[in-house]
């Protein structure tokens, strides 16, 4: 805290109650303007020592920005803890992460030991109902050793009845802080005040012990002439105590110093610098110190004491009086502050000062202006307070741009879209001056929106108008231009590589990383190798690898490590994960993502994930889940438009898990509505594969050979390699069943050659060949220890430690498949079988699949243990 | 604070302005007279009364800038209709 003046009496009792109150984990100083609650805050602050440390915060006057209140929360914890040489410090997201953000307190308090106490000044200042809620949660999860201390004006909405129930919440209110008698008497001592008993007495009965009241009388009193009369006059007045002392103490101060005080009253705060401008002075300096040290009405903010703020009493009384006595002066007087706000960068400040003078044309542009960069910063909720504060009458046709940015940030992008519309009909006849710089803004919301919707022709038109060279330009055009150019390329380039334009993504993704470093955006920069990450699906794995871990380290350097901006790499590392058979880290990832979307609406990166977390799924054998997955993946496709990367394979398995779930019915019917709707598609090696699926299920390995060959041969177009490798194996079961073991292991070794390169596991896990694998002789294989490897991931999958969870259905076998069961631990083959059964190859197949799919197994050992455990096995039970 | 508020309006939002009285404890100078232009004042005993018309809106707007001013509220009062 800063520091404190000396005229404070020691108001021992006090400092003891505050003491004892501070044990309990929650302090709650409650009680109106001017009661002594700050001061009383900073004797206690200086009186703790080494004790205890302190997290101090001061909630700026009416703040609505939820996110800029618990990011100055945060850096006060950092503060307190030292926390030196570790994370970078948070800076703001465009996106704010509340449950996120109240995590990363709790974690650094947590961490920090000896405990810290939160001290957090003019709570009711917290306009903001979100930050709010989430400081209830905070405060009833507190570590331990952990407290906090909070002063407010009024009783606050901060629903902490189990504190209060469990004696940890402490209430300190009006009435204990009002001076004694006797305090009163030590006040006028220390202030070196000669009043007679009955004059102190009268003093205190006038005040009725209130601290402000008693403060500015002692202002005044100090080296008055008459000391009594002073008490005498002021006790025989009527006028409220405030009004009459602050007068007196006004009327006391040189003219200079009086003018000072009342012009730069419209300020949050106060410099030396900003003084002279307002006063057309240059001695400022000098008055601010001296008034500092007279009295506790001029605060410093700062140890170097470079900046000051006024009592919010004394401030709002002085306003009132500039108001009263320089009326015509108070519109200039906020126009010149708001242009040094403006030479300083602080949009903000200069907004509302604008607004302050009534120039609502001018605040617009400015907000207009300031509207993307502000998003950038994290102060979107601050932008939404400004915007709210024009008056109905002051609607600018500009603000529909602010309005776009708001809606944009939350995700709604059916009404940024109309608010964008708006803003290009008033771009189209704005005065030429403005016409630029909003088409540009304009370019840039609709880019980011293309974006969203995953939609590349919007984005390419945009990104066009937005390259044309910025001439002739502002330093400020210039900066504008710089973050608006880095976020074209990020979002571009996040396009390009969802519609696999992936050579293209990879360089803008490349430029606009160069960028955002450059121009000091790390956000932007995390964004765009994030993206990179993403788009590196045609790498060899170790290096989409790499790219990711590359921007998840940037990502938690910033704390930023469960943001959605991560969510591309997130997901990107737990899908090569699967790939590669590693299914608990897998897991771990796609964990990681779901949380970090948690507050993203967008539909790209759910639909990743629900596609990631089925394949997954899949390659456990839990198909009923996968199902569900690649069906909800499938219904997100309908929010965007265009074409994606991913379709066909989602379409793809989607069908084939239908027909290893025995629907083959309706993967049927989806299949022949597909052709007819997408031919395209419809010849894609990936739905190529799943029609062979549906063909095997069906007991048609024949009609599979046929369906796979254009894949096989290299004639159908596929995502990747993969999807050859699929159809390698599909061709191997195929043959398998057909009897031509030989073709089945010619089969399966050419996919095992396809998959040398990156050891992947997935085609193996997703076309279930275990079987396969094992009934090819290691002799016959160049690729002994590829295939030894790929058959220890698919054992660990079916019998994954951290997969322990209980079937939650185990579905009732049927009849007939619990007669093929009680075959499973014979080493009979299925015809075999089938001869014992007097039914068809085909049919003790289709049994064989169910039984694997309702035991969630993906071979036949599996199978058996599994109806060992749930004892399908025990005699007298398979009639 | 000795004051009581308005009987609770089950739930309607009035958005009729209605005649409110508030009763400060003190005489309010000009400087502080000046933060309530849309009502007038007058002096009763040690007590300042501001009279005007409020809407619930303007109602809590006018209490906020009391419990900024540091002043001392005893009664708010709504007047219904009869002189």
């Amino acid at each position: 805290m800063a520091h404190t003046t000396a005229r404070l009496i020691d108001r021992g009792d006090l400092l003891g109650a505050l003491d004892r109150a501070a044990a309990r984990t929650v302090t709650i100083i409650s009680a109106p303007a001017g009661s002594g609650k700050t001061s009383l805050l900073r004797a206690w602050a200086d009186a703790q020592g080494e004790r205890r440390r302190l997290a101090v915060l001061l909630v700026q006057r009416d703040q609505q920005d939820a996110q800029q209140f618990w990011l100055a929360l945060l850096n006060a914890v950092r503060d307190a803890s030292a926390a030196t040489g570790r994370a970078a410090p948070p800076a703001a997201t465009p996106e704010f992460n509340p449950p996120a953000m109240v995590d990363r307190v709790l974690a650094e308090l947590a961490d920090a030991s000896p405990g810290i106490t939160l001290v957090i000044d003019d709570l009711h200042e917290l306009n903001s109902p979100q930050a709010l809620a989430l400081l209830t949660r905070l405060l009833t999860n507190l570590p331990p050793g952990a407290h906090a201390m909070l002063t407010t004006r009024h009783d606050l909405r901060l629903g902490l009845h189990q504190l209060r129930l469990a004696g940890e919440l402490a209430e300190i209110r009006a009435a204990d802080l009002r001076f004694t008698e006797r305090e009163t008497r030590l006040l006028l001592d220390v202030s070196g005040i000669a009043l007679s008993e009955s004059g102190a007495a009268l003093l205190h009965q006038r005040t009725e012990g209130w601290a402000a009241g008693l403060r500015l009388a002692a202002i005044s009193l100090a080296g008055h002439p008459d000391p009594e009369r002073f008490v005498a006059e002021f006790s025989g007045s009527d006028r409220t105590v405030a009004e009459y002392l602050i007068a007196e103490m006004l009327e006391r101060q040189p003219a200079d110093v009086q003018d000072l005080l009342l012009r730069t009253s419209l300020l949050d705060r106060v410099s030396a610098e900003l003084a002279d401008l307002l006063t057309g002075r240059s001695d400022s300096e000098r008055m601010l110190l001296a008034l500092a040290d007279a009295n506790a009405f001029v605060l410093p903010l700062d140890p170097e004491r470079t900046w000051f703020r006024y009592h919010h009493l004394f401030g709002d009384l002085l306003r009132l009086e500039l108001r009263r006595t320089l009326p015509t002066e108070v519109p200039a007087l906020h126009r010149r502050a708001a242009g040094w706000f403006i030479r300083q960068g602080r949009a903000v400040d200069a907004i509302r000062h604008t607004q302050a003078a009534g120039d609502w044309p001018d605040a617009a542009r400015l907000l207009a202006d300031h509207s993307f960069s502000l998003t950038l910063d994290g102060q979107a909720q601050t932008m939404q307070a400004l915007e709210r504060a024009f008056p109905p009458g002051e609607d600018h046709p500009e603000l529909a741009l602010v309005r776009a940015g708001g809606e944009l940030v939350h995700g709604h992008l059916d009404e940024a879209a109309a608010h964008l519309s708006v803003a290009e009909t008033y771009a189209a006849t704005a005065p030429p001056d403005r016409q630029r710089r909003l088409q540009v803004a304009i370019a840039s919301l609709r880019l980011s929106l293309a974006r969203r919707r995953g939609h590349l022709a919007g984005v390419l038109e945009q990104v066009r108008f937005l390259d044309s060279p910025l001439t002739g330009q502002s330093d400020e055009d210039i900066a504008l231009g710089s973050d608006l150019r880095a976020v074209a390329l990020m979002n571009l380039g996040a396009v390009e590589a969802w519609t696999l334009a992936l050579p293209d993504a990879e360089r803008h993704l490349r430029q606009g990383a160069a960028l955002a470093r450059e121009i000091g955006r790390p956000y932007l920069e995390v964004g765009c190798l994030s993206e990179l990450g993403f788009a590196s699906k045609i790498e060899p794995f170790a290096t989409t690898q790499l790219r990711c871990l590359e921007a998840v380290a940037l990502a938690e350097r910033h704390g930023w490590g469960a943001e959605p901006v991560i969510s591309p790499a997130l997901s990107t590392m737990a899908g090569t994960q699967v790939w590669l058979g590693e299914f608990d880290q897998a897991e771990r990832w796609l964990q990681r993502t779901a949380q970090a979307l948690q507050t993203d609406r967008g539909p790209i990166m759910r639909l990743v994930l629900h596609h990631t977390t089925a394949i997954l799924r899949a390659c456990r054998g839990r198909l009923p889940e996968a199902l569900e997955e690649f069906s909800a993946a499938e219904q997100l496709r309908s929010q965007l438009e265009g074409p994606h990367a991913l379709a066909s394979q989602v379409t793809g398995w989607r069908l084939a898990t239908l027909a290893r779930l025995g629907r083959t019915g309706e993967a049927r019917a989806a299949l022949a509505a597909l052709s007819a709707f997408d031919d395209e598609r419809a010849g894609s090696g990936e739905i190529l594969n799943a029609h062979a699926v549906i063909c095997l299920a069906d007991g048609d390995p024949a009609g599979a050979l046929g369906a796979v060959q254009p894949v096989v041969d290299g004639t159908a177009p596929v995502i990747g390699y993969v999807t050859v490798m699929e159809a390698h194996l599909l061709a191997g079961h195929a043959h398998r069943e057909l009897g031509d073991q030989r073709a089945a292991n010619q089969a399966v070794e050419r996919a095992l050659t396809l998959g040398e390169a990156d050891r992947l596991v997935l085609p193996f896990a997703m076309t279930f060949s275990r079987e396969l694998l094992e009934g090819l002789p290691p002799h016959e294989t160049a690729h002994g220890a590829l295939l030894a490897g790929i058959l220890d991931a698919l054992q660990g999958s079916s019998r994954a430690p951290g997969d322990q969870r209980p079937s939650p259905d185990a579905e009732e076998l049927s009849p007939g498949e619990l007669r093929v069961l009680r075959y499973l631990p014979t080493n009979l083959s299925r015809p075999e079988i089938a001869g014992e059964l007097s039914v068809s190859v085909n049919t003790v197949s289709t049994h064989v699949r169910s039984i694997y799919a309702k035991l969630q197994v993906t071979d036949r050992s599996s199978a058996v243990q599994r109806a060992r455990e749930l004892r399908l096995l025990a005699a007298g039970r398979a009639r | 604070m000795r004051g009581h508020l308005p009987a609770a309006d089950h739930g309607v939002m009035d958005p009729e302005p209605a005649l409110y009285t508030i009763r400060i404890n003190g005489h309010l100078g000009v400087t502080l007279l000046s933060a309530f232009p849309a009502m007038a004042a007058r002096p009763d005993g040690a007590h300042t009364v501001l009279t005007g018309p409020l809407d619930r809106s303007a109602l809590y707007g006018v209490l906020a800038e009391i419990e900024a001013l540091g002043l001392d509220l005893l009664e708010v009062r709504q007047l219904t209709g009869e002189g």
